[in-house]
């Protein structure tokens, strides 16, 4: 057991861990912080995305020992103080239905407008080819992202 | 033109903001301190076996080991239409996969590494994999004792063969039909097994707490079927109904795999073994594929007599189902389109031969579309191959033989009033029927394909919904039902029903999520009944609120009641236009009059609905007689595709399907079904697929070998289309769509492949290999 | 999920604590990087290293460095890293475009080329970019450094010429001296992430020199040489291309699995093959193109 420290959700955290423990099972265990779903537990869904200094990783992939001295966000970190204009987006289009991939996806398309604040449509479904969606067909999403990208200046 | 103020509306949905925050509670988020115990389950390597022995001694010794069940400690039997299905497997095993023993652990780890030590010894029986050798007179039998098995008075079991469940239909004369025909067209169809991938895989949490009371958490469509399931199955416990109680957190997609129970009665079973413990048990995604449902396999053989001008005057339909080595469920799926095999279409002499059939793969059940994808499969590829035989085009042909609000169906009922020869005209319009496209790309070709849908509810004609709703001081409402949102938008949905009753704006009504104990029963959500069935309880139980209020107001105001309306979240009249008496005013706290009395109390309203309609009820050898479906949704489906010519790739260009909703409710999320139930029957056709080895053991149980579609699959353009011809026994007219939205996908493809390339496929999935494959001998033959 | 087996955890900051570790354990440790198949491994009961030793914050081992004879990709360049580099894209467009066809984003983010090459499986997206442009492998061990040609690197399946003890230290890229023109084509089963069913680098330039290299196709990547004998300083014709295609059968190995028939497998290597110089023809000629849906779909 190690004792690791780490920024969650711009608060410092420390939590104790064994080295095989994923970041998703402490993250959601051992810290309280649910929005990171598990879905295929191998990196194929997307569902677990959280952002370890600003990039999206799959945290079932991650070992939580490795973020010691990291920044870690995750979609309760994004949600605060209050939702955002992709949030907000979502809410609008209709962009998830059973919302459990949800937290993955707005992770991923928040990532996509960080770095590209004006994507066209291929470099958008490019971003999102990682997250597994079963409900929405993926459209609403594109159209939420859209949507936000037109509003922002050029 | 809409009459309606929240009716017809794009509302946004009610449960966003907590879906879009990460604040939604699923099953596995919920929190049960450090006394939880966790559930590894040890599972059969063979596919068809008796168990010789077990031993759990090594298991039991690692430390963390709470303690190792097997299938002597529950020798309970359970099942939602057919008790075929064994909590644990007792003597035998029947799949790949199927549960073994249990070991209960402190730690995840440690009941991980107890189920590794658990040694089961296997005394291997023949397997059979494939409907069509099961049904063979040698097979080996899987259930030796079905004969003796509870079942529904709606199936047919067949002892001492596999065949659990044979659903005939017989209308007009089949013989003298195909003599009438002109043109009587034979062709087979074969369909795999495809499972439902929701992302949140089966997650359920038992706890038989110190005072005899056992509750279940489980990520669930059906939470108060559930509670009767287990109820009924732990009853030799002692356990009454009111003992049970599930608590059905968010869902993280179901598409049926969640209807029923599967899974969830293990943890519920632990529980009792475990007093005062609360034991979890969550699938990975290997289990996810292999031990819940899985749509089921299909063989049908087709065979369609026409005249000259087009009309139809015969089918013959057979098919054959690879239901698995359990059909509780699945058996009823088998049922549900023996009653529907001619699709929407008039047809007077019919015979349908729909047959269950036990394999030694996972149990087949419930997945959106209930059967009727890979029935319309075949039935819509034949209705194409046949209208070209005759030189027809064949979207007349469809229009020529589309069923009509007052034909026959193939049982005998009456089909409901439908909007069908609108859905084609308007899809044919939109995709540019007729006008053939070709690539600028000489190494892609361009096709159309069109395909007709129907379904109706498969569910027993006593399903039914129930409501209840109470007011709050600020007239704010809490609605009460047990629908599952898993996902369409059911509790958005249903706030707008019962907000048009009430002229309270869906914002300030809250649905949750349901609670057994609390909430008032709902069958199940499935069927793409739910608008339909729930929707129609909510109404009633918002005119029985409404009802109360104008009552108290009548009372109190004296003044009659039907010159009293609701308008606004206030109370008006048509005779005094300056009444207005806000509802907050009094919903909970009663009016005041002169004395200081006060008159009503808080506002508590109750809605049922129950087909009453319905009937199971039929002759065994043609199923004539009874009204076993309550009405179709119906619509089409129109799609243009590129095929490489080189290397079989395709990509939908434009997709276009048009739906009869009756009425849309909120067709924002009709949309939303649209572009999502599309995608999902694409992928079926293209690209998905299960795999098994001869030995019945699933090749590609994860993301990385079953691929289901990502955001770079989509098609370029969906239009969705909605036709509203009212249902009368619906909730302001509406009817469900959920399922439906996919119906049409592999017969559009199927058809659009041929007249982009000539070439026919018959079998799904079409990947791009088959299809360059089959390009590549083609040419290959020409070469020749 | 709950993962059965412990290790040790090791995050050495400097290459020679590094290398004291790998000599210590041999292989019995495992080096992390991005993870993305490590942690799949451990968790899945595939590998069980006594020591996992994670390599991110070892100072010698950069993440890109470009230099003017050559690009050289450090043990912690992440794929990401890779494709955030216009200068990689410009002068290196068949490794971008392998790069990109890798998974997706938040595996890009962490997984490495270097992780990419010592995993060698059959179907490893950065093989045929690295064979076309005679990569060389860097190692470093406690006995000293050593370099290792692309082309010796891959002996079998998952195994490649690197020892126990050593660790890769990156991956030198040679900068083609001339005007050329590359490209990647990958096979899948549909648009989204998928491992290679065929994986095809193809590289040209003014000489009319032409490399070539298939993955997934064979036990290890592997450079098509008789067609780049065939094709070596002529210009393409479709009866040249026609023959070129003739030849495919004779350079590759493929096998039949989950994921693609034998015969497709084949058919599609000529394909590919065809519009694969076909691309880098006209991207001699100065024209853009993705190759994105190359193939279709």
């Amino acid at each position: 057991m190690a004792k690791i420290k780490f920024i969650l959700n711009n608060e410092m955290r420390t939590v104790d861990v064994e080295p095989n423990e994923t970041l998703l099972d402490v993250l959601r265990d051992k810290m309280g912080v649910k929005s990171p779903k598990c879905g295929c537990d191998r990196g194929d869904c997307g569902a677990c995305a959280v952002m370890i200094d600003g990039k999206s990783v799959r945290s079932c992939l991650v070992f939580a020992i490795e973020v010691n001295g990291q920044e870690v966000t995750t979609l309760e970190g994004i949600s605060q103080p209050k939702l955002t204009k992709l949030q907000e987006a979502f809410i609008q289009f209709n962009s998830f239905q059973c919302g459990y991939c949800a937290p993955g996806v707005i992770i991923s398309a928040t990532e996509l407008l960080n770095n590209n604040p004006h994507p066209d449509l291929e470099e958008i479904k490019e971003a999102l080819s990682g997250n597994l969606c079963r409900c929405t067909g993926y459209q609403p999403i594109f159209e939420a992202i859209m949507d936000v990208s037109r509003k922002r200046k050029k | 033109m809409n009459k309606y103020k929240f009716v017809g509306k794009p509302i946004v949905r009610i449960d966003g903001r907590e879906k879009v925050s990460g604040a939604a509670i699923y099953g596995d988020d919920i929190d049960f301190g450090p006394n939880l115990l966790y559930a590894e389950i040890v599972e059969s390597t063979e596919a068809h076996a008796i168990i010789k022995s077990i031993d759990t001694s090594e298991a039991e010794k690692v430390e963390g080991v709470f303690k190792v069940f097997t299938g002597k400690d529950f020798p309970y039997k359970f099942g939602l239409y057919m008790k075929d299905r064994y909590i644990f497997a007792q003597d035998k095993v029947r799949f790949v996969g199927e549960q073994v023993a249990a070991v209960i652990g402190r730690t995840p780890q440690a009941a991980k590494k107890g189920a590794q030590l658990v040694k089961v010894e296997y005394k291997p029986l023949p397997v059979v994999t494939n409907q069509m050798d099961a049904l063979k007179k040698d097979s080996v039998l899987l259930h030796p004792d079905l004969g003796e098995y509870p079942h529904v008075p709606w199936f047919f079991p067949k002892p001492k063969t596999n065949v659990a469940h044979w659903r005939k239909t017989r209308k007009g004369d089949l013989e003298k039909g195909f003599k009438e025909a002109d043109l009587v067209f034979e062709d087979e169809y074969f369909v795999p097994r495809y499972a439902h991938c929701a992302i949140e895989t089966h997650v359920a949490i038992g706890k038989y707490d110190l005072g005899g009371r056992l509750t279940v958490w489980s990520s669930s469509q059906s939470p108060h079927t559930q509670r009767h399931l287990f109820a009924e199955a732990l009853a030799p416990m002692g356990l009454t109904h009111k003992d049970v109680r599930v608590i059905a957190p968010h869902v993280g997609g179901g598409f049926g795999g969640k209807a029923g129970v599967t899974m969830e009665i293990i943890p519920a079973a632990l529980a009792t073994k475990l007093k005062g413990y609360a034991v979890k048990l969550r699938w990975t995604r290997q289990q996810e594929f292999v031990n819940t449902y899985q749509r089921l396999g299909v063989v049908a053989k087709l065979k369609v007599g026409v005249k000259k001008d087009g009309t139809i005057t015969a089918l013959d339909h057979k098919i054959y189902w690879d239901a698995g080595a359990y059909v509780e469920y699945g058996a009823n799926v088998v049922n549900a389109v023996g009653l529907s095999a001619i699709g929407p279409y008039r047809i007077p002499n019919v015979s349908i031969d729909s047959v269950c059939v036990y394999t030694n793969l996972p149990p087949g059940g419930a997945y959106r579309g209930f059967g009727y994808s890979e029935m319309l499969f075949g039935l819509e590829s034949h209705m194409t191959q046949i209208a070209h035989k005759l030189g027809m085009d064949e979207v007349k042909f469809r229009l020529k033989n589309a069923i009509k609000e007052g034909d026959k169906t193939a049982y005998g009922a009456d089909m409901n009033p439908n909007g069908l020869l609108e859905c084609i005209e308007k899809v044919a319009k939109e995709i540019d029927w007729g006008k053939k496209i070709v690539s600028k790309d000489p190494k892609k070709a361009i096709g159309k394909g069109f395909s007709l849908f129907w379904k109706a509810p498969a569910m027993p004609p006593n399903a039914s919904s129930s409501a209840f709703l109470k007011f709050n001081e600020d007239a704010s409402i809490n609605l009460i039902i047990s629908g599952m949102d898993i996902g369409q938008g059911y509790q958005t949905v249903m706030a707008q029903i019962a907000a048009e009753v009430l002229s309270v704006p869906p914002s300030k009504i809250r649905v949750e999520t349901p609670d057994t104990d609390r909430n008032p029963y709902e069958w199940q959500t499935v069927a793409s009944h739910i608008t339909w069935s729930s929707g129609n309880a909510v109404k009633k139980a918002a005119i029985d609120a409404k009802e109360q209020i104008l009552a108290l107001v009548e009372r109190v105001f004296v003044i009659p009641k039907d010159q009293l309306y609701l308008e606004d979240e206030a109370v008006k009249c048509t005779t005094r236009k300056n009444f207005n008496l806000p509802l907050r005013d009094f919903v909970v706290n009663g009016i005041m009059t002169e004395d200081g009395t006060f008159k009503g109390g808080p506002i508590n309203a109750r809605g049922m609905f129950l087909p009453e309609f319905s009937s199971a009820n039929s002759d065994p050898e043609t199923s004539q007689g009874g009204h076993p479906n309550v009405h179709y949704t119906v619509g089409a489906g129109a799609l243009i595709l590129e095929v490489d010519k080189d290397t079989g790739k395709m990509h939908v260009i434009k997709a276009v399907e048009a739906i009869d909703a009756g009425q849309a409710i909120n067709p924002d999320l009709i949309k939303g079904q649209i572009t999502g139930g599309l995608l999902q029957g694409l992928a079926t056709v293209l690209y998905e697929d299960m795999r098994y080895d001869e030995k019945g053991k699933l090749l590609n149980p994860n993301f990385t070998d079953y691929k289901i579609p990502t955001a770079m699959d989509v098609p370029d353009e969906i239009v969705p289309i909605i036709v509203e011809v009212p249902q009368p026994d619906g909730p302001f007219g509406a009817r469900g769509i959920g399922e439906h939205t996919m119906l049409p996908a592999a017969p559009m493809i199927a058809n659009a492949v041929e007249d982009a390339i000539g070439i026919r496929i018959k079998s799904m999935p079409f990947t791009a290999e088959k299809v360059a494959m089959a390009m590549l001998n083609l040419k290959n033959k020409k070469g020749k | 999920m709950a993962v059965v087996h412990n290790f040790e955890y090791y995050k050495p900051l400097k290459l020679a604590e590094t290398l004291k570790l790998l000599k210590k354990y041999g292989d019995k440790a495992k080096l992390l990087a991005g993870g993305t198949d490590l942690a799949v491994f451990i968790k899945e009961g595939v590998l069980f290293p006594e020591a996992v030793i994670d390599i991110k914050h070892v100072k010698e081992l950069q993440k890109l460095e470009l230099k003017k004879d050559g690009l050289f990709v450090g043990a912690q360049a992440s794929f990401s890293d890779i494709l955030e580099s216009a200068n990689i894209k410009k002068d290196y467009l068949l490794l971008w475009e392998s790069a990109r066809s890798v998974a997706s984003v938040g595996i890009r983010n962490r997984a490495t080329l270097v992780g990419n090459i010592c995993s060698a499986v059959p179907s490893l997206d950065s093989g045929p970019a690295l064979l076309c442009y005679d990569a060389v492998v860097h190692l470093a061990s406690t006995k000293g450094e050593r370099e290792v040609p692309i082309s010796e690197w891959f002996l079998a399946p998952r195994r490649t010429a690197m020892k126990p003890d050593e660790i890769v230290t990156g991956v030198f890229i040679p900068k083609p001296k001339i005007k050329n023109a590359g490209c990647y084509l990958k096979l899948g089963r549909y648009g989204g992430e998928d491992l290679a069913q065929a994986g095809l680098g193809v590289f040209v330039n003014d000489k009319l020199e032409y490399k070539l290299a298939y993955c997934a196709v064979g036990p290890v990547p592997k450079r098509a040489a008789k067609i780049e004998k065939l094709l070596k300083g002529k210009a393409l014709s479709t009866v040249l291309i026609a023959k070129a295609m003739s030849l495919v059968p004779e350079e590759i190995a493929p096998i039949a699995d989950i994921r693609s028939g034998k015969e497709y497998r084949i058919h599609m290597c000529k394909i590919m093959l065809e519009r694969g110089l076909e691309v880098c023809t006209e991207r001699m000629k100065g024209k853009i193109i993705d190759t994105l849906r190359i193939l279709g779909g």
